[in-house]
C-alpha cells in the first residue's frame, strides 16, 4: 500500500459531506427572529450544544474532512462564526442561498445549484440529525463502499426507528408530528425498494401499491412504517447529473429518493437513466475478482432459498437475477437502525427537541461547576437535581429548585423559582418566584415575577409579564399588541381550572419520569 | 397401526384424545389435463407410476392422520375402487378412508366445503388437502402449532402451509401464484393477493390499515402454496354462510381477511424444510416428477416406500429400474439420468430414454427416442418414434416413425401412426365410436365432459389430420376448447394464462410483454400525468410488439366510442330542437357517459362540436354572424361546464380541433371570443391552451388539418396580444403565470419524449 498516494491532495478524497441547514420552520417559534437577529435552526442547542455540532463531530469521526455547509444567506454570519470558532479539524465551506422563510427551497434545487462544488461521491446530511453513539457514519459509508463496488448501488440511505410521543404528552398547539412513511425494503440485501409518497397517498389512500416488477425481483420484502428517514444519504456523484436531468424534483427525501428507488426494478427507467447513473467507469475491472468474492450477497441469497435451479434451457427466462446483476444493480441501499441499538432522532420539531434534551439529561449527572467564577454564580441554597445541565455563566439565586432541565448559558434565575422538565436556551431571565414547567424557552426569554408557564414554547426575546399564567401555548413576539388583553381574559378561566389540572399533570409527569 | 404414523399420533393422543381428520378434495374442478382426464379423474393419473391419490395418502399418513374423507365428484367409482385396493384400506393400516360422493353440481372447492358442512363430516380441526398433493412436510407439526394458537386465540380459524422457495422455482406456478403479506413475528396472514401470468398483474395492493396494527410486515412472493390447510371446524360453516365463496384462496381467504364483520384470523405456516407441491397442471406434473426423481421428496422416493408398492432399484444418476428383473433393456439402448422404468417394460435396441418416466408393460421400439416425457403403463412406442416433452396415456399405441412434439397430451387408448407427426401442444383422445362399451353405464359418465368430447368430435372435419392411416384419434383444438364461454380474462382459467401451465411452454412471449408496458405507463405517471385509460391502451401495442395477437379489444372500444358519439349527437339534437333546459340536457349526457364508460374529455369534444355545428353560417359574416354566435353560445355554452367537470383549457382545445376539420374554421376566433365573454373560458385558460404543444399542432403530420390547427393557434395569439395590451398594469401577475406555464410546458415536452421512446 502506498500510503503517500492515498492521502495526497484533495484529488483523492473519497467523500465530501454536504450539510444542509434550513430555517427550521418546524421549530417555530424558537427559530423566529430575536429582534432583528435571526436564530438559525443549526444553532438551536440540544443539551447546551448546537445541534449542528452533533452532526459535524459525527462526520469528523468518520474521517471525512471536507464539508460543504449550505445555509440561508441571513444565517451565514452566525453559522460561519460558530463553525469556524470551534476546534474542529474539518474544512468547512459555508455557502449560502437566498430564500425567504416562507418559501422553502428543496434540497434537490440546492444540490443542482452547488453541483459544481461537489466533485466526488458525497454524503448528504441534515443539520438536525442526532446520531446515536452506537451508529457511526463509517458503518453507513462502509455499506456504500461495498455495495457500490460489488454490484453498483448508487446511494445508501439511513433510517431509524421512529419514536412517537405519547398521546398524553402531546400539545396540539406545538404543531403536528410528521406522518409515518411506509417503506418497502429487502432485508437480505439491505435494499430500499419503495418509499410511499404523498402522491401515492393521494392516488390511493386505502392501499399501498407495489409493482409486479418489484415483487418478482425481490420476492421477500418487508414493509413497515415504524422507520423514519434520517436524511443521511451517501450518494454517487452521478446522482447530481441525474438531478440536472430531472429538473422538477424539489425535495430530495419526499420526491427524489422514492423515484430513485424505482430505477432499480423498472426496465424503461433503467434504460433511460442507467447510463447517467453509471457512466463507463473502471468498474468493469472489478468483475473478475468479484465473481469469486464471498461478499456478494445478492446472488447467493437466492440460490440458498431456491431448492435447485431448473436446468432445462426452456425455463430460463430473460429475467433471472443473474442477468440483472451483470449490469450494475443501481440499487438504493438502506441501513436500518432499530430502537434497541440506541436512540436516534432528527430534531426537526418541538417534541423531538424536548425529547432529545430529556434523553440526554438522563445520561448526565450534574455537579456544581469547578471553575470558581461560575461556581460563585450559583447560590448554595439552590436545589439542583442531578439530572440537570446548567450552562456556563448562569446565575442561580437562593431557594430555587431546578429539576430535569437544561438551562443555557448566561441565564439569570431569580429566587424561589421552580424549573422542572424544561429547556431554557441561552440568556433567559427567570425572575423571582416564577414557575416554569415542561417549557422550552427561546433565547432571551424573560419570565416575570411569579409568572407561571406550563408547557409553553416561546419565541426568542419573548417577555412573560409578572404574575401571568400561561399553559399549552406557543408564544410569539408578534402578538405583542393584542397579547396582554387576551391573555388576561384567559388567565381567569385558566386559574380556575388550574388546580384540578395540575393534579392530572403531575400524574402524567410521574409516568413520564418513569419512562426516562 | 402403521409404525410411521406413531410419532405424530402419540402427541395428538396425549394432547386430547381427538382423531385427526383430513379431507381430500379428489377433484380438480378444472380441465387443465384434458383430454387425459376425460375417462379418469386427475387424482388417479400416475406420477412416477403411482396414482396421485396414493401420494396424497402417503403424505397424510406421514402426518399421522387417522381418518380421511375423500370427496369425489367425477368418476367416483374409479376412485372408490382405487381406495379399496389401496394398501391404506387394509386392516391394520391405522387409517380409515371414507369416500364421499358429492353431487355433480359441485363445481368448486367452495361447493365441496358446503357439502362437508351439510353432511357434518368433521368434528374438530382437520387437514384439508387436494387430491394431487405430493408432500413430505410434517403436517402434524403444523397441526400442533395450530392447536396451540387456538388455545389463546379462538379466531385463528385456519393455518395455510406454504413452502419457501424462489420465484423462479420450477414447481411454482407462474399462472396462479400469490403475494402473501404476513406479520413478521406471528406469521399471521394479513393480506392475500392472487397473481396471474396473463393478464399480467400490475402489482399488489396492500391495504394501509394493516400498518396501523402491525408494525413489521413481510411481503412474500416466493411461496409455493401447497394447498394444505389446517382448518378449524367453523371453516365449512363459513363457506355455508357465504355461498359465493368458490375458491379457497381467492374467495375464502381473501374474503375472511377483508371482512370487517367476521374478525377471524388466518395464519401461515412457512415450511422451511421439506417438500410440498401440487400437481396443478401439466407443467407442475413435469416439475414434480423431476423433483421426485431427484429425491427432493425423500422419504417419498421410488425406491423407498413407493406409494403404489412397486419396488425400484436406485441406480447411479437417479435411474430407477424395477427390481423384479422383468425390465428388458437392450444392450445398445440408452437410459439417461433421472429415468424411471416400470416392470415388464422392454426397451429395444438403440432406443434412448432421457429424463423420462416409463410405466409398466411398455414397449419402446428400436431407435425410438423418449425425451423428457411421461409414458403411462401398457403403451407401445413403435420403432423410430420421437417423443418430446409430452405425456402419453396408458395403452396408447404409437406406430413406427411417428413424431410427437413438445407439450402434447395423448389420452388413453389412442392409436397413432405410422409416420404421423403431432405438432407441438397437440392433444389427442380416442374416438368414442371405437370404444368398447365399458363406460356406458350412465352414472359414471361425466356429462359435461361428454358433451365437450362430442363437440370436439364434431369439429374434426375442419381439422387437417395427419395422424396416420391406422389412427383412431381425434384431435382437440389448439388453444382452449371453449373460446366462446371462457373468454373472461379475469378468470385464472383463461386461455393465455393456461399457457403458463402447459408442459413445455415457456410462454416467454407472454411474460415478455409485462415489464415493458408496465413501466412505460409508470414513466408517464412520474412526469406528473395521470395515465388515463386511453393512454394505457395507446402504449400497449407499441410496447408489447412481441406479445400474442391481442384480442381485438381496441376495435371493440372503437365501436363503443362511435356508438357513444352517435348517441350524444342524437341527444343533443333532440335538446336543440325541443329546446330543453341546459340542466336537463346535462343530466342526459351524464347518464350516457356513465352507461358507455367513456372519459369526460370525449363528452366535452362532442358537446363543443355539436354547439359549433349548431351555429349557422351567415353569408357575408359581419354583425349578423356575430349575433348568431352570441345567441348560440349564450344559450348552450353553459352546457359545456355542466357535463360533470370544468376544464376550460380542454374546451378550447376541443374547439380548435373541431374547427380545424370543419367548415366553421373561420368562426374560431369569434366563437372563442363569445366563450370568453360568457365566462366559459377565462383569459388564463386561453393562455394556457396557447402554451400547450398540442394547440400549436406540434407532432402532427402535415395536412390541411394541421394547417388549420396552426391558423387557429395564430388567432389565439392575436387574442392574447389584445389581452396583453389591455392589462399592462397587471403585468407582473401574468408574468408569474407565464412562468408556471413554461414549467408545464417543459413537463409536457418531457412526457412527449417519453412517449416517443
Amino acid at each position: 500500500m502506498d500510503l503517500g498516494v492515498a492521502t495526497s491532495g484533495p484529488l483523492t478524497r473519497e467523500f465530501s459531506a454536504v450539510v444542509i441547514a434550513g430555517f427550521g420552520n418546524e421549530l417555530l417559534p424558537l427559530t423566529s427572529n430575536n429582534g432583528v437577529e435571526p436564530c438559525p435552526k443549526a444553532l438551536v442547542p440540544v443539551a447546551n450544544k448546537p445541534i449542528i455540532d452533533y452532526v459535524l463531530s459525527w462526520i469528523e469521526q468518520a474521517g471525512v474532512k471536507d464539508v460543504l455547509l449550505i445555509c440561508p444567506t441571513i444565517h451565514r454570519p452566525m453559522i460561519s462564526h460558530h463553525v469556524h470558532s470551534g476546534l474542529s479539524t474539518l474544512h468547512i465551506d459555508v455557502q449560502t442561498y437566498d430564500e425567504s422563510i416562507e418559501s422553502n427551497t428543496g434540497t434537490c434545487t440546492l444540490l443542482r445549484h452547488f453541483a459544481s462544488r461537489i466533485s466526488e461521491d458525497f454524503i448528504l446530511l441534515p443539520c438536525d440529525f442526532m446520531p446515536p453513539p452506537s451508529l457511526s457514519l463509517n458503518t453507513i459509508l462502509n455499506k456504500y463502499r461495498t455495495e457500490s463496488l460489488s454490484d453498483g448501488s448508487v446511494a445508501t440511505s439511513c433510517w431509524f426507528a421512529a419514536h412517537r410521543p405519547d398521546k398524553n404528552s402531546l400539545v396540539e398547539d406545538w404543531g403536528s408530528i410528521p406522518p409515518l412513511v411506509p417503506i418497502v425494503w429487502d432485508d437480505a440485501t439491505g435494499t430500499l425498494l419503495q418509499v410511499d409518497t404523498a402522491d401515492d397517498l393521494d392516488r390511493n389512500s386505502e392501499e399501498i401499491e407495489l409493482r409486479m416488477s418489484l415483487i418478482s425481483q425481490y420476492p421477500r420484502t418487508k414493509l413497515s412504517n415504524c422507520y423514519q428517514d434520517s436524511h443521511v444519504y451517501v450518494c454517487r456523484r452521478s446522482i447530481l447529473d441525474l438531478l440536472q436531468e430531472k429538473k422538477h424534483f424539489d425535495s430530495f427525501r419526499e420526491e427524489f429518493i422514492p423515484w430513485l428507488c424505482k430505477i432499480q426494478y423498472q426496465r424503461t427507467k433503467r434504460e433511460k437513466y442507467g447510463h447517467i447513473l453509471n457512466p463507463v467507469t473502471n468498474l468493469v475491472t472489478q468483475d473478475v475478482s468479484l465473481k469469486h468474492s464471498t461478499l456478494r450477497t445478492q446472488a447467493k441469497v437466492y440460490s440458498k432459498n431456491v431448492l435447485h435451479q431448473s436446468n432445462d434451457a426452456d425455463a430460463s427466462s430473460p429475467f433471472d437475477p443473474e442477468s440483472m446483476a451483470d449490469s450494475s444493480s443501481l440499487r438504493v441501499g438502506i441501513m436500518l437502525h432499530p430502537t434497541t441499538a440506541g436512540f436516534a432522532t432528527r430534531v426537526n420539531n418541538i417534541y423531538s427537541l424536548l425529547d432529545m434534551n430529556r434523553r440526554l439529561l438522563a445520561e448526565t449527572t450534574y455537579s456544581l461547576p469547578t471553575d470558581p467564577q461560575n461556581r460563585s454564580l450559583i447560590d448554595p441554597k439552590a436545589q439542583i437535581s442531578s439530572d440537570t445541565i446548567i450552562g456556563a455563566f448562569t446565575q442561580i439565586s437562593e431557594r430555587t429548585t431546578i429539576k430535569k432541565s437544561v438551562v443555557g448559558k448566561h441565564c439569570i434565575v431569580g429566587k424561589m423559582a421552580r424549573i422542572t422538565g424544561s429547556v431554557l436556551l441561552d440568556h433567559c431571565v427567570i425572575e423571582d418566584g416564577a414557575k416554569v414547567d415542561g417549557c422550552i424557552l427561546g433565547k432571551n426569554t424573560k419570565v416575570g415575577t411569579k409568572a407561571e408557564l406550563t408547557r409553553c414554547v416561546t419565541q426568542p426575546g419573548y417577555e412573560v409579564s409578572s404574575g401571568e399564567s400561561l399553559k399549552n401555548e406557543k408564544l410569539a413576539v408578534s402578538d405583542w399588541t393584542a397579547g396582554p388583553n387576551e391573555s388576561e381574559d384567559e388567565e381567569e378561566d385558566e386559574e380556575e381550572e388550574e388546580e384540578s389540572e395540575e393534579e392530572e399533570e403531575t400524574a402524567e409527569e410521574d409516568s413520564e419520569e418513569e419512562e426516562d | 397401526m402403521a409404525p410411521k404414523a406413531n410419532a405424530g399420533k402419540d402427541k395428538l393422543l396425549n394432547d386430547e384424545a381427538e382423531v385427526l381428520q383430513a379431507v381430500v378434495l379428489a377433484d380438480s374442478f378444472n380441465k387443465r389435463f384434458r383430454p387425459l382426464t376425460t375417462r379418469k379423474p386427475r387424482c388417479l393419473l400416475p406420477i412416477c407410476n403411482a396414482p396421485l391419490l396414493d401420494w396424497t395418502f402417503e403424505s397424510l399418513a406421514l402426518a399421522g392422520v387417522q381418518e380421511i374423507f375423500v370427496i369425489c365428484r367425477s368418476h367416483p367409482e374409479q376412485i372408490k375402487a382405487k381406495i379399496a385396493e389401496s394398501r391404506w384400506s387394509k386392516p391394520g393400516s391405522g387409517i380409515k378412508i371414507v369416500s364421499i360422493l358429492t353431487a355433480k353440481e359441485t363445481f368448486s372447492p367452495g361447493d365441496a366445503m358446503r357439502d362437508i358442512y351439510t353432511r357434518g363430516l368433521v368434528t374438530g380441526d382437520f387437514v384439508l388437502v387436494m387430491g394431487d398433493l405430493v408432500s413430505n412436510i410434517r403436517i402434524d407439526e403444523v397441526v400442533k402449532v395450530h392447536k396451540e394458537r387456538r388455545k389463546t386465540n379462538n379466531d385463528a380459524i385456519m393455518t395455510m402451509v406454504v413452502k419457501e422457495s424462489g420465484v423462479k422455482h420450477r414447481t411454482r406456478s407462474k399462472a396462479d401464484s400469490a403475494v402473501f403479506v404476513l406479520d413478521s413475528k406471528t406469521s399471521e396472514c394479513l393480506h392475500y393477493e392472487p397473481i396471474m401470468g396473463y393478464p399480467p398483474s400490475t402489482g399488489a395492493k396492500i391495504p394501509r390499515e394493516i400498518l396501523a396494527t402491525h408494525q413489521d410486515v413481510e411481503i412474500r412472493h416466493d411461496f409455493i402454496d401447497c394447498s394444505i390447510d389446517i382448518c378449524s371446524v367453523e371453516v365449512p360453516s363459513l363457506f355455508q354462510d357465504n355461498f359465493d365463496y368458490l375458491d379457497i384462496r381467492r374467495d375464502f381467504v381473501h374474503g375472511i381477511l377483508t371482512s370487517d364483520l367476521l374478525m377471524k384470523n388466518i395464519y401461515c405456516y412457512v415450511a422451511k424444510e421439506g417438500y410440498a407441491a401440487r400437481v396443478q397442471d401439466t407443467k407442475s406434473y413435469d416439475a414434480i416428477s423431476k423433483d421426485i426423481l431427484s429425491r427432493w421428496t425423500f422419504p417419498l422416493v421410488p425406491d423407498n416406500n413407493h406409494p403404489a408398492g412397486h419396488l425400484y432399484e436406485h441406480r447411479r444418476g437417479n435411474k430407477y429400474i424395477d427390481k423384479d428383473g422383468t425390465v428388458l433393456l437392450a444392450r445398445t439402448s440408452t437410459v439417461g439420468n433421472k429415468c424411471l422404468i416400470g416392470s415388464f417394460t422392454k426397451v429395444s435396441d438403440n432406443a434412448q430414454i432421457i429424463s423420462s418416466v416409463v410405466g409398466q408393460n411398455c414397449f419402446i421400439g428400436a431407435g425410438a427416442i423418449v425425451d423428457n416425457s411421461y409414458i403411462f403403463s401398457g403403451t407401445t412406442i413403435g420403432p423410430g418414434c420421437v417423443i418430446e416433452r409430452s405425456i402419453i396415456g396408458s395403452d396408447v399405441n404409437i406406430k413406427e416413425n411417428t413424431q410427437i412434439d413438445k407439450g402434447s397430451l395423448v389420452s388413453d387408448g389412442v392409436i397413432i401412426g405410422p409416420n404421423a407427426h403431432l405438432e407441438a401442444f397437440g392433444r389427442l383422445s380416442k374416438k368414442r365410436g371405437s370404444e368398447t362399451v365399458v363406460n356406458e353405464d350412465g352414472e359414471d359418465e361425466d356429462e359435461y365432459a361428454d358433451s365437450e368430447e362430442e363437440e370436439v368430435e364434431a369439429a374434426q372435419d375442419s381439422i387437417e389430420l395427419d395422424l396416420g392411416s391406422e389412427s383412431n384419434a381425434i384431435m382437440w383444438p389448439l388453444g382452449a376448447p371453449d373460446n366462446e364461454e371462457d373468454e373472461d380474462d379475469e378468470d385464472v382459467e383463461n386461455v393465455k394464462n393456461q399457457r403458463f401451465m402447459r408442459l413445455g411452454d415457456s410462454a416467454s412471449d407472454l411474460a415478455f410483454s409485462d415489464p415493458g408496458s408496465e413501466s412505460s405507463d409508470e414513466e408517464s405517471e412520474s412526469s406528473g400525468e395521470e395515465s388515463d385509460f386511453g393512454q394505457r391502451l395507446g402504449t400497449l401495442p407499441t410496447s408489447s410488439a412481441t406479445s400474442l395477437d391481442t384480442p381485438d379489444g381496441s376495435s371493440t372500444i372503437a365501436i363503443a366510442e362511435s356508438e357513444f358519439r352517435n348517441e350524444v349527437r342524437l341527444s343533443l339534437e333532440r335538446a336543440f330542437t325541443e329546446d330543453h333546459s341546459v340542466d336537463n340536457a346535462a343530466v342526459e349526457l351524464k347518464t350516457l357517459r356513465m352507461a358507455s364508460n367513456v372519459p369526460l374529455s370525449r363528452v366535452r369534444e362532442e358537446v363543443v362540436s355539436a354547439i359549433v355545428e349548431r351555429i349557422k353560417i351567415i353569408d357575408g359574416g359581419g354583425a349578423p354572424q356575430r349575433q348568431e354566435i352570441l345567441n348560440v353560445v349564450s344559450r348552450w355554452g353553459p352546457l359545456i361546464d355542466k357535463i360533470g367537470g370544468v376544464d376550460p383549457v380542454e374546451t378550447v382545445t376541443a374547439l380548435q380541433t373541431h374547427c380545424a376539420s370543419s367548415e366553421r374554421m373561420l368562426l374560431f376566433g369569434q366563437i372563442l371570443a363569445a366563450l370568453y365573454q360568457d365566462d366559459i373560458v377565462e383569459e388564463n385558460d386561453i393562455r394556457e391552451w396557447h402554451q400547450s404543444p398540442t394547440s400549436q399542432g406540434l407532432g402532427l403530420s402535415p395536412s390541411v388539418r394541421t394547417d388549420n390547427m396552426k391558423k387557429c393557434w395564430e388567432i389565439g395569439s392575436r387574442m392574447i396580444q389584445q389581452f396583453d395590451e389591455h392589462d399592462e398594469d397587471s403585468e407582473s401577475e401574468s408574468e408569474d403565470t407565464e412562468e408556471s406555464h413554461e414549467d408545464d410546458n417543459d413537463d409536457a415536452l418531457d412526457e412527449l419524449e417519453s412517449e416517443e421512446d
